[in-house]
């Protein structure tokens, strides 16, 4: 259980502070600013222990969120719920910055009020505090809403409240990936994994029944028992899943049975699935760098980046970030395509393109003119790290069909409108140098 | 500046909230409630407004009506009879058509701290607990924890605990997870919520409905619960078989935790169970949230502590990627180091030698440390890897790299050749005591096989006057003494320079006394000098005591998803050892008991025993010798254990010769968990020892006595309660300990 729960600006000023139990007491607060915040040394480990009691802290931006305890709780779990509760401010007002919360401060003590009570999490579900918390303060309740929130709260399925209504049915599905890498300097691949979500965003009448389907390697393999041609011609698609797991709505059992994915999805915005894959990945860019030492006042530095997918699609937002050592006094690039400045304050030579197509090449150079030092100190050298947005699923998973029942209401699945987008964007993205 | 002046804020405050005109303007009256609030964020003290708060309360308005609970709930200790004029509001809000607005006032009725309170809530919440609305029922279950905490001493109201426990079965599952905290809190002298079979399938059966935060507490609350039966306990690891691949780590590490407390006595059922959380588990290594990955990653050093090869393959997880923070590094390079293995070795190395050169000197320490670490066993490659950083002559890695050739040089005495080759000219980069420490240490002990050691000795010697730290002039005198040993024509004169010096001019009395000491020694005259100093080069036998043994699964499973594998085990040790109560939310029932309730020792005691004997022992005849750390026995439990037992057994082993040291002996012992409890100094006659152990559910205690110099060691064995085959297997272990002692010191003495 929680005791406590503070958020702090980057100053170690209070923002929010709601104690839930008698054992933390006021100055719980002033000992994390002091030991934690206003402390010389980086930050040893996200939990630190403080004359027994325990404070697990996240930071955003520059908003410290610190939950404090002296039980002796699981730390996975006070860290879920530390991230729960951010999303469930960002729901609310957006961006989770200082303005935001001292401009929004009543609407999070009554947040903090209905999430917790007596240190327990209560109900987190942004969905169902709509409910509780709307952000008109008076609100004579009709008899309509009323019952509503009763059924909400009796309901057997806690993430769905019953009699919604739509007039145009339409689903959203969103396969947002995030391929990071770690390569060596002579283009071997160290470590590769893609870590994956399927968010769903469900306008739905009723208690509908959906049912998910994607080129999951299993399910195909099975089906293909019966008829082979179609193996040899989708065989290749499929893609291995390493792990996955599901939001609550899915059932498990059937999916463990069949490896089908079925639910009644919650209303609005939520995430269905988040998965990893590690094997034939496909990496949407290559880093190929050449650094060579002029003697001891200069660096040449040679970049080449490929783009590696079809043709016809176009990678956005792409940065490139060359670090550069402490000694550089002045930097000369040239660049094929976009645009490249050298950083001095960051210590790198940022390069941006807007837009590449695929199967195509950029190469930057630069001189690197640096102080003479007597520092013996050779530079590290950190890796060249990147930042892009690709359309398409770099696991190259594909959603293969997504089907929506509703026997009590007249809608069918023809009638629902759907919409699939997949983007890949680059998580850590790194090849040394 | 809010922390100034605030006598006129709170006038200005006062002013304005009982102005009419502003009570009558809505928005305005809550925009001054706001500011209220605000400043009571900060840290002013807002209660000469208390009155003109409580008047706030009697409106429609909800937003405004929590803002001011809210406020009355901060300062109603302050106020209690203030307070009390609120509660007529509250009482009249708790009887609301609006559930919502019921389940608010009953809330924060609760939640007021106040003397005489309770008589007032009692009322609501029995009400409350029958409400048709879940969302008061929800905050009327809480209430009646709230109310026991209230008053601490109370007795147990028999019937609310009843209705509790019909509450368990209802609808919603947030009122039933509640009813679960509720009871805990209520029933915790008489050891918490009762989990019975019906309870257990019960919970079992609605796991599926519970959010992530109630999935979570419910297993943990499960841990409490025996299945009867072998075919019970797997319908129980069946159904909750797909929660190891939940979304959410904690509902990942909340199974794991509970399958290998119930596979306790099934080796088989634990390691099926961390092998189907091995995916999970790494995926929580790369998830998103750093944090998340903190804690995954210092499971998987949980883990590993039992099962070392469990992530070998995938080793290349834990490489560090340059923009995470230093305590990820820390602990994916520990992991890295325990995952070293013949076919990866290389890629290993070649990694952490990337992170010697790292920005942040400590992070360049640790990672030169645990090349250090992987060079006891592959020490060939690692010493060229170490040689090779010698060359950037940077000051922190020189140091670091010297410290860890001491080491090395001391666990494998195989490398002290190329060791000596390898560290001239090291002492130019070396600032830190540490390093020079290290370096001198070396230079004494191993001088004969480096040519130039008299000559850097002679540098720190005559730089003596700017040495600050007295650490390094003692290992300064060890070591000169020690190659005026072996070399002593080029030594004798620094020597005297440096004995004069230390004698007549040195503050520091540790110095001085050293000094005095060695030359008192040189005046015993050369050979007695040797045999004092010239003590081992080398204990390889270390490494193996250094080296951990795999422990038992169970000797960690208990704490498995708790503070303990997050903290260090030294902090975890100082927070458990000293609170009295320890922070465990659940009293554990398996054979590793070693955070169970430590109320009182002696408590501990009987859960720990109780629980393992409770866990059926394994199976198989052979009986294999099983002790388990189990709970710590104060040495004033002990006495008084020990003289109401009578000795179940008396054995006398052999043991020629001196005594060994006391640490060597407890060090030894922790390894195969006997727990020394007290110890003579060595020599001492008659010299003794307090040993105990638990193990297959009995306590074994044991004295061993040594009277004269010729005669054997004599053990007495007491037990509690009697137990044939934990007996024998204690006698067993503690034969085969001593054995090996005996061993290591006759190699070592013929050695010299």
């Amino acid at each position: 259980m929680i005791g406590g729960l503070f958020i702090y600006n980057h100053k170690g000023e209070v923002l929010i502070s709601r104690v839930y139990r008698d054992d933390i007491g006021r100055n719980a607060v002033d000992a994390f600013r002091v030991n934690v915040i206003h402390a010389r040394q980086q930050v040893r480990s996200p939990v630190t222990n403080i004359a027994r009691t325990s404070f697990f802290h996240v930071k955003r931006s520059n908003i410290w969120l610190a939950a404090v305890t002296k039980q002796n709780v699981n730390a996975a779990m006070v860290f879920e719920f530390l991230y729960k509760m951010c999303d469930v401010m960002t729901a609310y007002f957006g961006k989770i910055s200082e303005e935001n919360i001292k401009n929004n401060f009543v609407l999070i003590y009554e947040l903090l009020d209905e999430i917790l009570d007596f240190g327990y999490p209560q109900n987190s579900e942004t969905g169902a505090l709509k409910t509780f918390i709307t952000q008109q303060g008076i609100k004579s309740q009709t008899k309509e809403e009323q019952s509503q929130i009763t059924s909400q709260v009796t309901g057997q399925i806690g993430w769905r409240r019953e009699g919604i209504k739509y007039r145009r049915n339409e689903l959203f599905l969103d396969v947002l990936e995030s391929v990071n890498l770690l390569m060596s300097p002579q283009g071997q691949v160290l470590s590769a994994h893609v870590s994956g979500r399927v968010v769903m965003k469900s306008y739905l009448s009723g208690m509908p029944e959906c049912k998910f389907g994607m080129n999951d390697k299993i399910v195909i393999d099975k089906q293909g028992k019966g008829t082979a041609d179609e193996t040899s011609k989708s065989g290749k698609q499929s893609i291995a899943i390493d792990d996955c797991t599901f939001h609550q709505c899915v059932r498990l059992s059937k999916f463990d049975s069949e490896r089908s994915i079925s639910f009644i999805p919650p209303d609005g915005e939520y995430e269905l699935m988040r998965y990893r894959t590690t094997k034939d990945i496909i990496l949407p860019f290559r880093v190929i760098p050449l650094v060579r030492e002029v003697g001891r006042t200069k660096l040449e530095v040679k970049v080449v980046i490929k783009s590696n997918f079809k043709p016809s699609l176009l990678a956005q937002k792409i940065e490139v970030r060359i670090p550069t050592p402490l000694n550089t006094s002045g930097v000369q690039v040239i660049c094929m395509k976009g645009k490249a400045k050298y950083k001095a304050s960051e210590n790198a030579i940022v390069w941006k393109i807007k837009r590449m197509a695929g199967m195509k090449e950029s190469q930057i150079s630069a001189e690197i003119e640096l102080l003479p030092t007597n520092d013996k100190k050779k530079w590290a050298r950190p890796p060249i790290s990147m930042n892009f947005e690709v359309p398409f699923a770099p696991s190259g998973l594909k959603v293969r069909y997504l089907k929506v029942f509703e026997p009590k209401l007249n809608y069918s699945d023809h009638d629902v409108i759907k919409w699939v987008r997949y983007i890949g964007r680059s998580g850590i993205y790194e090849t040394r140098c | 500046m809010p922390y100034l002046g605030s006598e006129e804020t709170v006038k200005e405050l006062k002013r304005a909230l009982s102005n009419p005109n502003v009570q009558s303007d809505r928005l305005r009256y809550r925009n001054v409630i706001l500011r209220v609030i605000r400043f009571m964020t900060q840290g002013l003290d807002m209660a000469p407004l208390f009155m003109e708060m409580v008047k706030a309360s009697a409106t429609v308005d909800i937003v405004q009506k929590k803002l001011v609970y809210l406020f009355m709930c901060s300062y109603a200790t302050l106020k209690p009879d203030l307070a009390l004029l609120a509660i007529n509001t509250l009482l009249k809000d708790c009887a609301d058509p609006n559930p919502m607005v019921r389940g608010l006032a009953l809330r924060n009725m609760c939640n007021l701290r106040m003397p005489g309170i309770s008589e007032y809530i009692q009322q609501p919440i029995l009400s409350g607990l029958r409400d048709k609305a879940s969302y008061v029922r929800r905050a009327a279950v809480l209430g009646c924890a709230k109310m026991q905490n209230l008053q601490p001493d109370a007795e147990i109201d028999g019937a609310v605990v009843n209705e509790l426990y019909g509450l368990l079965r209802d609808q919603d599952p947030v009122v039933m997870v509640n009813c679960l905290r509720a009871l805990e809190e209520i029933l915790k002298k008489e050891g918490g919520v009762v989990i019975n079979k019906p309870i257990a399938h019960h919970l079992l059966n609605r796991m599926k409905d519970l959010d992530v935060w109630g999935q979570s507490e419910v297993l943990t609350f499960l841990l409490r619960y025996r299945p009867r039966c072998h075919s019970e306990l797997f319908d129980i690891l069946n159904l909750l078989d797909s929660f190891l691949g939940s979304s959410h780590s904690c509902v990942v590490a909340a199974t794991t935790r509970l399958f290998l407390s119930l596979g306790s006595a099934l080796p088989a059922v634990q390691s099926g169970a961390l092998e189907r959380a091995r995916g999970p588990l790494l995926a929580a290594c790369n998830a998103q949230s750093r944090e998340l990955r903190f804690v995954a990653l210092c499971h998987v050093q949980q883990v590993l502590r039992s099962l070392p090869g469990h992530f070998g393959a995938h080793y290349k997880k834990f490489f560090c990627s340059y923009s995470e923070p230093n305590y990820i590094k820390f602990r994916k390079m520990e992991i890295l180091v325990e995952l070293v293995n013949d076919e990866n070795v290389g890629t290993v190395l070649e990694e952490l030698r990337g992170y010697c050169t790292d920005v942040s000197p400590e992070l360049a320490q640790a990672a030169i440390f645990a090349i250090g670490r992987v060079g006891q066993t592959y020490s060939e490659k690692c010493l060229s890897i170490l040689t090779g950083l010698l060359e950037l002559k940077q000051e922190q890695i020189t140091s670091a790299v010297v410290q860890t050739f001491r080491d090395l040089v001391w666990l494998c005495p195989q490398c002290s050749e190329s060791v000596c080759a390898s560290i001239a000219g090291c002492e130019e980069h070396i600032q830190d005591s540490e390093g020079k420490q290290a370096l001198v240490w070396l230079l004494g002990v191993h001088g004969e096989q480096i040519p130039g050691s008299p000559y850097v000795l002679e540098e720190f010697i005559d730089a003596l006057k700017t040495e600050q730290s007295p650490a390094v002039k003692l290992e300064l005198l060890t070591a000169t003494v020690r190659l005026f040993l072996s070399r002593p024509a080029e030594t004798q004169d620094m020597l005297g320079r440096l004995l004069t010096f230390c004698i007549e001019e040195e503050c520091d009395m540790s110095v001085r006394d050293r000094a005095l000491f060695c030359y008192r020694l040189l005046q015993c005259g050369v050979e007695e000098a040797r045999r004092v100093l010239g003590g081992p080069k080398s204990d390889p036998s270390l490494g193996v005591i250094a080296g951990r043994p795999e422990e038992p699964i169970n000797s960690w499973a208990g704490d498995f998803n708790t503070l303990a594998p997050v903290y260090s085990r030294e902090d975890w040790a100082a927070l458990t050892a000293t609170t009295g109560g320890s922070p465990s939310l659940i009293p554990l029932v398996t054979g590793g008991a070693a955070q169970a309730d430590l109320g009182s020792a002696e408590e501990a005691e009987a859960a720990g025993s109780a629980a393992a004997a409770a866990a059926p022992s394994p199976p198989g005849p052979s009986e294999e010798l099983c002790l388990v750390s189990g709970p710590p026995l104060s040495p004033e439990l002990f006495e008084r254990r020990w003289l109401a037992l009578e000795p179940s057994r008396r054995v006398s082993l052999d043991w020629p010769g001196g005594d060994c040291l006391p640490e060597t002996l407890q060090a030894a012992l922790q390894l195969v968990n006997i727990q020394a409890l007290a110890l003579s100094r060595p020599h001492a006659r008659p010299w003794k020892a307090y040993l105990y152990a638990h193990s297959l559910g009995t306590v074994v205690l044991a004295e061993l006595l040594r009277d004269t110099d010729a005669g054997g060691l004599q053990v007495t064995v007491k037990q509690d309660p009697e137990r044939e085959e934990a007996l024998s297997s204690f006698l067993t272990v503690l034969k085969t300990v001593m054995q090996t002692l005996l061993n290591s010191r006759a190699s070592l003495s013929s050695h010299n």
